[in-house]
């Protein structure tokens, strides 16, 4: 679906954990139009003082109700003015946005893997892959467990494992320690959360299919020309897609805020060329010197 | 409504008849410059509200047109900034592209730019920076890529071209020359987000001149110079760029400025230094504008935190004959198209045939003289 503008009712707002919201609104044309991987650009309703628009993963989109979650942390002055919204409030929101994780046909086991607010990036894949008969594993790490992601929020179908940084809960450590065991399992992962946890993913995913001996999945016998880097098709066949994360101007591709260095060298656009990119598409370290 | 599109023609109307209030209707549009007070009458009824009592009845349609010198005609005064518009496609069927006045697409190099280091951009109290480092695939690339849409479009595209060196601009402007798709040209001397990116030709006369006319040796196309806030007086600068053959002014670019990062252990732009825009530096811009178009004879199209109709207004009445709207796109993106139905509205209900007649209204009765204060600059 194209992008367009839309007003959108909320429905229901709350405080999942501390700091960190859940929001409920009607957009039916967006929950029917959006895929996993894709946002939303909101406008603030004081523009006076704020003058951009906030991007915000679609956390959950459900077509039958026309409605579609976002869960953000507060901070800042934007985020703040969502949660004093109240129920029946419209927000102004452009979408759906950028281009959506690529889910290989093939694919019957998927890993996802989330870093506290990284939930909301990968959240509705859960939702889509179950729809779609496929087994979902979801590594989620939080620094402690007041900052777990609750299970009852998620599908009862999504296997949940929990990593926290001070072992209150789940395995002590990161949520990157927790993928090795999964690693033969899935046939794709799909991540979302600080950078440095993606940058760390990447560089295991690198080394995967020597570890594993197995062909890259989809490659034909005999080589053939490869899909161009950043296709659809490109993507489905790396085994982890990242969701990035940056600071977002326009959100459409015009302002060149939001940008991430890729490997060949030209900057790519969070907003179009992402937010999912294949983690090969990237460069994870020093990337502009 | 849309406006019509004037051909150029010299029929039998002299300069002075076009200037007097009865004839505002049918004032010529290839009038490159703006009514000033002083040569024109005041309008006095466009200040008094009053619609019919040049004895004509309300105005009905309203020409929005605006002549900005050299054949470059835009269908109304509403223009969509450099770098907040892409190349004009990037809002698909969001915006409707051709009711805009014209757009200025992003700064464009010899030579494919990658940019600054993020974050490129942060919001600030009623504004925002940026320092995307103009970051851009080159001129031929841009050329190749987009000319041919842009030439099936009726909204003029007016390239901004940026560059290192006077031969950057001269050669990215050739290769612009003749190209179908391309109205005009806009010469970005002004970026302040790159160590070479053509500010040293914004903060001085004879550099802002020098580049100018070397641009206009090379190329017959509409020629707009954009101009710096970070100066300490813009008037020599105007006139030096006016002088040097210039076709119009913008006036402004971004005020250079910094944000601190929240753990408060470094700058926050990858770049350090970014760009402010945005309604924060619109008194600014009124300023500028406003000394701009008092020293110089060529038009001055504003650009500084326009979010509404009002802005527009404020900055026709200190001289602009047209704007520009840039960061309020990326929260409103239909706005500057509203603009244009807003504008004309406004013409009619204060009973002006054409928005012109609201220009210079804010300035000082004696045309042309440069600000009688003369204190305003302590930098």
């Amino acid at each position: 679906m194209t992008m367009r503008l839309a007003a959108a009712e909320l429905v229901e707002s709350r405080e999942i954990l501390p700091g960190q919201w859940l929001q409920a609104y009607h957009a039916p044309a967006i929950a029917s139009g959006s895929r996993a991987g894709q946002f939303i650009h909101v406008r603030t309703g004081d523009f006076s003082g704020m003058v951009l628009r906030r991007p915000f993963s679609v956390n959950t989109a459900d077509t039958a109700t026309g409605i579609i979650t976002i869960h953000f942390r507060v901070i800042g002055r934007g985020t703040e003015w969502f949660t004093r919204l109240r129920a029946g409030d419209e927000i102004d929101l452009l979408g759906p946005l950028g281009r959506p994780f690529e889910v290989d046909p093939r694919s019957s086991h998927l890993l996802l893997i989330a870093g506290g607010l990284g939930m909301a990036g990968v959240r509705m894949l859960a939702d889509e892959a179950i729809r779609g008969g496929r087994q979902v594993t979801l590594l989620f790490g939080a620094a402690s467990s007041r900052e777990v992601y609750p299970s009852s929020l998620l599908p009862d179908e999504v296997e949940y494992v929990v990593a926290t940084d001070d072992g209150s809960l789940g395995h002590h450590g990161f949520v990157t320690d927790l993928v090795p065991s999964y690693e033969a399992w899935a046939d794709q992962a799909f991540a979302c959360g600080p950078s440095g946890m993606l940058a760390a993913l990447a560089r295991q995913a690198e080394g995967r299919r020597g570890r594993l001996g197995v062909a890259k999945l989809g490659r034909k016998r005999g080589g053939g020309r490869g899909d161009p880097a950043g296709s659809p098709a490109a993507r489905r066949k790396a085994f982890l897609q990242v969701s990035m994360e940056q600071n977002m101007g326009c959100a459409v591709g015009a302002c060149l805020g939001c940008v991430v260095m890729s490997t060949t060298g030209v900057p790519q656009r969070v907003c179009r060329e992402g937010p999912v990119f294949a983690s090969e598409e990237l460069v994870w370290e020093g990337t502009w010197s | 409504m849309k406006a019509k599109r004037r051909v150029v023609t010299s029929s039998g109307r002299s300069a002075g008849a076009s200037r007097t209030p009865v004839q505002r209707r049918s004032r010529p549009a290839t009038d490159p410059v703006a009514p000033r007070p002083g040569t024109e009458a005041r309008p006095a009824s466009a200040l008094s509200g009053a619609a019919s009592d040049n004895g004509r009845g309300p105005v009905v349609e309203v020409d929005l047109s605006v002549d900005l010198g050299r054949g470059l005609v835009l269908p109304n005064p509403i223009l969509v900034a450099s770098g907040t518009f892409g190349y004009g496609v990037e809002y698909g069927d969001v915006v409707e592209v051709d009711r805009l006045g014209a757009i200025c697409c992003k700064g464009t190099t010899l030579r494919p730019r990658i940019g600054n280091p993020t974050p490129r951009v942060t919001e600030t109290p009623g504004g925002m920076l940026n320092s995307i480092g103009l970051q851009n695939p080159g001129v031929d690339a841009v050329i190749e890529k987009y000319a041919r849409t842009w030439a099936g479009w009726k909204v003029p595209v007016i390239v901004n071209v940026a560059g290192e060196s006077v031969s950057d601009y001269v050669e990215v402007t050739r290769r612009l020359e003749g190209v179908p798709g391309i109205a005009a040209i806009e010469l970005n001397i002004s970026c302040p987000n790159v160590g070479r990116g053509g500010l040293q030709f914004a903060i001085d006369a004879g550099a802002a001149g020098e580049v100018t006319a070397a641009v206009r040796r090379a190329t017959d196309l509409p020629l707009l110079v954009k101009l710096s806030p970070n100066v300490a007086d813009i008037r020599p600068i105007a006139r030096a760029i006016a002088d040097a053959g210039a076709d119009a002014l913008t006036a402004i670019n971004t005020l250079s400025g910094i944000a601190v990062a929240p753990d408060r252990t470094k700058p926050l732009l990858g770049n350090i230094y970014g760009g402010l825009s945005g309604p924060a530096v619109k008194p600014v811009a009124l300023r500028v504008v406003y000394e701009a178009a008092q020293a110089i004879k060529i038009p001055v199209v504003a650009i500084g935190g326009v979010t509404e109709l009002a802005d527009v207004l404020d900055f026709l009445a200190v001289g602009a004959v047209a704007v520009q709207v840039g960061t309020a796109i990326f929260a409103d993106p239909t706005l500057p198209v509203r603009l244009v139905d807003e504008l004309a509205a406004e013409c009619r209900r204060v009973g002006v045939a054409t928005h012109l007649d609201l220009v210079g209204t804010a300035l000082p009765p004696r045309a042309g003289a440069p600000s009688a204060k003369g204190v305003e600059y302590r930098p």
